[in-house]
């Protein structure tokens, strides 16, 4: 692949899962208080939004809020986002 | 929308009127649109999830395909139909003055500010940067989240613009929205990389806004090579030529929004139209 407007681009796609479990859909903490990686990542590559529309078993609910990382291909890999997460819920692979 | 030789499309008062909202059932249609805002970034589209769309835009064909796609739902000119996709949602990078202009000679009244949702969904911070126009003002009453917390939202034309130039001053980028086409709504002080209108532009290549009709100018002898400029740039566009101990512009990369004036002592950068510079011209 040819660089994009300069920026390089990896040959491996970057994996960031977050389990939900420990994040979101209305368990263990609200991203919207925490907001922690979302701060932390410098090319703002996560997206805060209401619980939808990622999965198809993802039903809408306004109250339960999660963060999704929209733009994987836009990952430095720098670890802030592990690093910032109080609850270990973040996992970047290459 | 005609480009260059005097052709702002953006001045033309025409865009901004409540006739045009009601012509197209605008009011139904935004409102929809902006009580479910921040799933629409993660909702489908034909099929097809927008999470991690950004490794298909860098396939070599596929990609272009795909973008082409965006390209003409962004710029589609036909009556809208579906809230949840951004149907001739397309915009375009204003300087201070002309964006100092809209909002004396072509907003309609009533004039809002409210809460970015781009900063709001990408860094859960709420700041209130985005200045907004009849028919659009009416809906955000209706949405208390849209709402910045301290008591007066409602501006008058001299409060809009002072509070746009003070976003300017900051270093935001000013850019006015079609939201959507032919109606205009929308005079937003984005950053980069926050702004979700931006991002497809600048981190992909797809023509989601267009670069302002102007373009820097460092050429003014009065420059003291304090290099100020280079650090406000939020494109990346100035560098520091070091023999000859002061800031170049790579016009190419400049998309005029004349931020870096602000951090000029001496008043050395000009804003020249972009039609003038034959590297640059019509290049939006």
């Amino acid at each position: 692949m040819t660089p994009i407007l300069g920026r390089p681009v990896r040959k491996t796609r970057t994996r960031i899962t977050i389990d939900y479990s420990r994040c979101g859909d209305g368990k263990g903490v609200d991203p919207r208080e925490c907001g922690r990686c979302l701060r932390a990542c410098a090319p703002a590559v996560f997206l805060l939004h209401e619980t939808l529309g990622a999965v198809e078993d993802d039903p809408l609910d306004p109250q339960a809020w999660r963060v999704t990382a929209l733009w994987p291909s836009l990952c430095t890999r720098c670890g802030a986002c592990v690093e910032v997460c109080p609850e270990g819920a973040i996992t970047v692979r290459p | 929308m005609e480009h260059g030789s005097g052709g702002k499309w953006y001045l033309n008062a025409e865009h901004y009127s409540n006739e045009i909202a009601e012509k197209y059932d605008l009011r139904e249609f935004l409102l929809e649109q902006y009580t479910n805002f921040e799933q629409i970034s993660v909702r489908k589209v034909g099929g097809f999830s927008p999470v991690g769309m950004d490794y298909t835009f860098r396939m070599p064909i596929i990609g272009r395909v795909v973008k082409h796609m965006a390209e003409r739902m962004l710029h589609s000119r036909k009556p809208p139909t579906d809230p949840f996709r951004p149907e001739g949602h397309f915009g375009q990078v204003v300087p201070l003055e002309d964006g100092e202009e809209i909002l004396r000679h072509c907003a309609v009244e009533p004039i809002i500010e409210k809460n970015c949702m781009c900063r709001y969904m990408t860094r859960g911070v709420k700041e209130a940067c985005c200045i907004n126009f009849g028919v659009m003002s009416e809906i955000i009453d209706q949405l208390p989240r849209f709402i910045p917390e301290k008591e007066k939202y409602h501006l008058t034309r001299e409060e809009a613009i002072a509070r746009f130039r003070e976003h300017n001053r900051k270093g935001y980028i000013g850019t006015i929205w079609f939201g959507p086409y032919p109606y205009i709504n929308n005079l937003c002080s984005c950053e980069n990389p926050e702004c979700a209108g931006l991002r497809p532009r600048v981190d992909f290549g797809i023509m989601s806004i267009y670069k302002a009709e102007y373009v820097a100018d460092l050429s003014e002898p009065a420059c003291v090579g304090c290099a100020a400029c280079v650090a406000a740039c939020p494109f990346g566009a100035i560098s520091m030529d070091k023999v000859l101990d002061r800031p170049r512009v790579d016009q190419e990369l400049c998309y005029g929004c004349g931020v870096c004036r602000h951090a000029c002592s001496t008043g050395a950068v000009h804003l020249v139209p972009r039609d003038r510079i034959p590297a640059v011209a019509g290049k939006y």
